[in-house]
């Protein structure tokens, strides 16, 4: 299995293999390579699905905040600035032990898929506002004055144009949720930063397990990131 | 492609150097600094400790000080030495790696003494016996010993012998579920809210927890095991001076019935 | 056609509309004129309640615009508008801003509205540019499409803020012709303008505005050669 290197690089890497397979923590990462994987794959599902969670929040929540129902419009605001002024630990803590279990019976990872997508709604809420608002005050005047609603206005003419300009700042909050959900490790969902603590606290390599995490963690985020950028090129030349 | 997978190596490689850098490091230093056999020039310890281990290490709910019978016993130890104790409460999963990055002197936090600990500190004597318990919700019939453990919710804190028996059940019977905490107070929480069938934890503190916290909620069943559970104060390796002083000090107050009063203040 | 009573509007402590009243009948073309902040475009979307009037009342063939219970975006299909910056959507072409009205709105087949539109487009010279968007238009082509698109809904009358304000010179005869056949076609007009030869030569009525006022009305020949009021002489003197 030749990656494309040299035969002069795969010697020199051969040899910097043997050097590090002498190294107690080097092994430790080696061998836990899969778990380690486990735990991204992991991270990255709460992720995906507390973002999905949060998309539709956000949207719901933006929408409701611009509202001229005094009653929606504060409902949204509460939900917003509840969960952007507080912070996301805590309200792990308080929706896994103390809320949701007078709702039902959640696992730790659908309490972590609930508490993130709950905090990323109200993020998302604020990515979705500003998004609508940077659209030209003009666009929705013409809507209107062809005759549809405001809810026709917003649905074929604001919230597309919105939705080019949020892809950004949306694709941070991606990157910003994924990183985020290494929190949800205190409620024993054994997602990436979880398996670095088991691991930690049973060989003491603090470098070499943190380290990999990390990599672990800058290779997911590295990759949406890239996504958002392939996406932006497309969008713009639409 | 091949530029990400050299990217990746370089990563890899320069965290790899630093390890080697920062372990290289913690080699030298002692053998270097250390002073030809000198009397007890220690002043001061920096101690520390995971403050959320009742009655072992608590905050104070009151003052903010940090009190407990391990407390107790290490500024029993600095006076009988004369040496000044000072606590810094930290992650329990962080004491060892701070004791190897010489951020602490010692550490006493209800530390099991284990094989595999003790290839990577030196312990000193041990200053209490142990042992684990069972803890289950008041209402839990048929749970007695570690075999009734196999294919229930286990809960337990990260990094304790608790986690570690726990994790030998999954191995014996995969359908066991372990969770593991950062605090034992959680692995509590999750048992209260029905979310595990029991907490494995040292025998000691889940007693404490029981009478203080949930006396109607939660139970101890069965028999004290892994009695040969004996706590010890962990220090770097090869540093004897620490670990001089600390067996000398205990010496001391168990001769002097320090020790004894202290144990009779939080046990019984 | 369109009769405005008492019209009063205000942003906070500013009136800028103070008491308008006038009547449009079908088929005409009325230019209305005045100072830069005398209150035009305010006057202009207050009839299709794109401001909201605080007293007052706006009729369009007898139905009551102003009603609190007025079912207004259907009364706004039968009010085509275009203003001063075109505001096409960005986001679909030339076709689509044409056809979404018909389709959304109307509920027309796509068959149908794009038949319209074509037929709309070709009528304003644009009728090779339907798969463009608009970033790839002249400001005097956007216009023209953003006039299409207000026809597709076959309004009875039409609204106009300053079309060709913002247009470079030598576009906005392109414009002002497409404007000109539409008056002769018979369309019933409101144009918001500083062309005053357009005014002159297309209007039926002239409107000038000042401070919020309906200061004078007239023939554009009246208004233009014989004006009455002082304002109106001073600022024809202005732009003449
Ligand atoms: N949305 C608004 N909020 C506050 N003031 C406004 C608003 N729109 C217009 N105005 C003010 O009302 C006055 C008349 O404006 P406008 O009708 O646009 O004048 P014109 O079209 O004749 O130039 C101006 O002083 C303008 O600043
Ligand atoms: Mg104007």
């Amino acid at each position: 299995m030749n990656l494309g290197f040299t035969s002069t690089e795969w010697i020199f890497g051969t040899i910097i293999l043997d050097r590090l397979n002498e190294i107690h923590g080097f092994q430790v990462v080696a061998n836990n390579l899969g778990n380690f994987a486990m735990g991204a794959v992991l991270t990255l599902e709460i992720t995906l699905f507390s973002l999905l969670i949060g998309m539709v929040l956000g949207l719901i929540a933006a929408l409701g905040k611009m509202s001229n129902n005094q009653l929606i419009k504060f409902v949204a605001v509460a939900y917003i600035d509840f969960f952007r002024g507080t912070p996301l630990f805590v309200q792990i803590l308080l929706l896994y032990f103390g809320i949701i279990p007078l709702i039902f019976d959640a696992t730790p990872v659908q309490a972590a898929i609930i508490a993130c997508g709950l905090n990323s709604g109200a993020y998302v809420a604020e990515i979705v506002r500003a998004g609508i608002q940077a659209v030209d005050k003009g666009q929705m005047e013409a809507a209107r004055s062809l005759g549809m609603t405001h809810g026709q206005s917003m649905r074929y003419i604001i919230l597309p144009q919105a939705f080019k300009i949020v892809i950004p700042p949306l694709i941070n909050e991606f990157v910003m949720l994924l990183k985020d959900t290494s929190l949800v490790s205190a409620i024993s969902a054994h997602e990436l930063t979880h398996t670095g603590k088991m691991l930690y606290a049973s060989t003491y390599q603090a470098v070499w397990v943190w380290g990999a995490v990390c990599v672990f963690y800058f290779i997911m985020t590295k990759a949406i990131s890239m996504l958002g950028d392939w996406t932006e090129r497309r969008l713009a030349t639409e | 492609m091949k530029k990400f997978l050299s990217l990746l190596l370089i990563v890899m490689l320069a965290i790899g150097m630093l390890a080697v850098a920062g372990c290289g490091g913690n080699e030298e230093e002692p053998a270097q600094q250390e002073p030809a056999a000198e009397e007890n020039t220690i002043t001061k310890l920096v101690v520390g400790s995971e403050t959320a281990y009742a009655p072992f290490e608590m905050v104070d709910e009151k003052t903010g000080d940090y009190i407990g019978f391990d407390m107790d016993i290490i500024k029993a130890i600095g006076e009988a030495m004369g040496a000044e104790v000072e606590i810094r409460s930290m992650e329990f999963t962080a004491l060892i790696p701070a004791l190897q990055n010489g951020q602490i002197d010692c550490a006493i936090s209800a530390m099991s003494i284990t094989d595999e600990r003790a290839e990577v500190v030196d312990f000193s004597d041990s200053y209490f016996d142990a042992g684990l318990i069972i803890a289950v919700a008041a209402d839990t019939e048929g749970i007695e010993t570690m075999d009734d453990l196999k294919g229930k919710v286990l809960a337990a804190q990260i990094g304790t012998i608790g986690a570690d028996a726990c994790v030998a059940v999954q191995t014996e019977d995969p359908a066991t579920e372990v969770k593991t905490y950062d605090h034992v107070g959680e692995a509590f929480m999750e048992l209260q809210k029905g979310g595990a069938d029991a907490v494995v934890n040292d025998m000691p503190v889940t007693a404490y927890y029981v009478k203080t916290e949930a006396s109607d909620k939660v139970k101890m069943v069965g028999e004290v095991f892994q009695a040969d559970d004996h706590y010890g104060m962990p220090v770097q390796k090869g540093d004897t001076e620490t670990l001089t002083l600390l067996n000398e000090g205990l010496a001391k107050i168990k001769a002097d019935g320090t020790y004894d009063a202290i144990y009779a203040e939080w046990f019984k | 056609m369109i009769v405005v009573k008492n019209l009063h509007k205000s942003f906070g402590k500013l009136e800028v509309l103070k008491g308008i009243d006038c009547h449009i009948d079908q088929k005409e073309v009325v230019c209305v004129i005045g100072p830069s902040g005398s209150g035009k475009s305010t006057f202009l979307r207050c009839i299709n309640r794109l401001e909201e009037a605080q007293q007052g009342q706006v009729f369009l063939d007898g139905e009551e615009v102003t009603a609190p219970n007025a079912d207004i975006n259907r009364i706004r299909q039968e009010m085509g508008m275009v203003f001063q910056l075109f505001n096409l959507f960005p986001h679909k072409t030339t076709l689509e801003n044409v056809t979404l009205g018909p389709i959304k709105i109307k509920g027309m087949s796509e068959e149908q509205a794009e038949d319209i539109a074509i037929k709309l487009l070709r009528k304003v010279g644009l009728g090779d540019k339907d798969h463009v968007f608009p970033a790839q238009l002249s400001g005097g082509q956007k216009q023209r499409v953003a006039i299409a698109r207000a026809l597709a809904m076959q309004p009875k009358v039409m609204l106009f803020d300053e079309p060709t304000s913002s247009l470079d010179p030598e576009m906005v005869g392109e414009v002002l012709e497409v404007m000109k056949d539409l008056a002769h076609e018979g369309m019933t007009m409101i144009v918001v303008t500083h062309e005053m030869g357009f005014a002159r030569e297309v209007g039926h009525r002239v409107f000038f505005m000042d401070e919020g006022i309906l200061m004078e009305e007239g023939t554009p020949s009246q208004i233009f050669d014989n004006p009455q009021n002082p304002r109106t002489q001073s600022f024809l003197s202005k732009v003449l």
